[in-house]
């Protein structure tokens, strides 16, 4: 009795987790055999680009069809860095004790020009390529990151200061939610930019797509700032 | 099909029984460093199989927070709790 109740116990969450990848394949296969018109996926395929004037139909629906959404995670992160930010100690609290060889000094200072330029990339050419605000927005986050892992939590801090971080992260969240205003000025919904006859240019160009461009922008600069400062506040933590 | 297109198939196959072989490790093993270890070559893994299925921006999230950031934030909070080697 007792044997088999060992084994039982052993193997109970395997079991369980097969059961449950069975349980969701038999679900998806129904999904999948479903006979429904995907009316919505189509539209937003074949009248995408001439609707927003994005060619990545991923940021088109990121940032015009459901930007409302966008607002929602930016706010998710708005809120963990300011908590974060409001329960960090203000002493100065010893860091992780690891000294690294100077190949790693010197990598790291070869590097970090490079994220810059690869950062300001995916943020400024979100709508045309893959990327977008929100990955743009960790690589420049990235930065502070391997200061402060390199140098110290005292350099970095005099470089880039706390406050400022939190103040980048407001410009974000407020740009955001101005530009966002605009929709409504023009006559149009919350958040719209193709709906409201902004000039869309040509699909393709830099400066096209009515304020997808300044929403990602507003998102990288956001999402940057709040990272770097959830990273401060859990290297100053305890 | 074609051979390229065999060898893709064959590759994403070899790359999906790794993954559930990472994640099963990652879930299953008592030391919690291994476990995020195994947590960043469970994203490397499924960064290569969102390319194969032709998904590049899902790709660059996944690169970009599941290998870089999360793996740094675990770290970080492994390091400054206590007790966590004896266990």
């Amino acid at each position: 009795m007792s044997r088999v109740h060992k084994i039982f116990r052993k193997f109970y969450k395997i079991g369980l987790v097969l059961f449950l990848a069975i349980f969701l394949l038999f679900i998806f296969d129904e999904i999948q055999n479903l006979d429904i018109k995907r009316y919505l996926s189509e539209h937003y395929i074949s009248e995408g680009v001439q609707e927003t004037g994005a060619i990545n139909l991923v940021t088109s629906v990121l940032y015009d069809y459901r930007g409302f959404d966008t607002l929602g995670e930016a706010t998710v992160i708005l809120t963990a860095a300011a908590t974060l930010s409001f329960m960090t100690p203000i002493k100065k609290v010893k860091m992780l004790g690891t000294e690294f060889t100077i190949i790693i000094y010197q990598t790291i200072i070869i590097i970090i020009p490079f994220l810059v330029v690869l950062g300001m990339n995916l943020i400024f050419f979100g709508h045309i390529s893959p990327g977008g605000g929100f990955v743009g927005g960790v690589i420049l986050a990235m930065i502070p990151i391997l200061v402060t892992i390199n140098y110290g939590i005292t350099f970095s801090e005099n470089k880039l200061k706390p406050n400022h971080k939190s103040l980048l992260e407001g410009i974000g969240a407020i740009g955001f939610i101005l530009l966002g205003l605009l929709g409504i000025f023009a006559g149009s919904n919350f958040l719209a930019s193709g709906q409201a006859n902004f000039g869309l240019g040509n699909p393709g160009e830099l400066i096209s797509a009515g304020l997808i461009p300044y929403l990602n922008l507003m998102i990288g600069i956001k999402v940057g700032a709040g990272l770097a400062a959830i990273f401060n506040s859990l290297i100053k933590e305890g | 099909m074609t051979g390229g297109k065999v060898v893709i198939y064959v590759i994403l196959n070899m790359l999906m029984i790794f993954l559930l072989f990472t994640a099963f490790f990652a879930v299953f093993t008592k030391n919690l460093l291994n476990s995020i270890i195994t947590l960043a070559i469970f994203s490397a893994i499924l960064i290569v199989i969102f390319v194969i299925l032709q998904a590049p921006d899902a790709a660059l999230a996944e690169a970009v927070i599941g290998a870089g950031l999360t793996l740094t934030f675990f770290v970080i909070t492994i390091n400054k709790t206590k007790d966590w080697q004896n266990e």
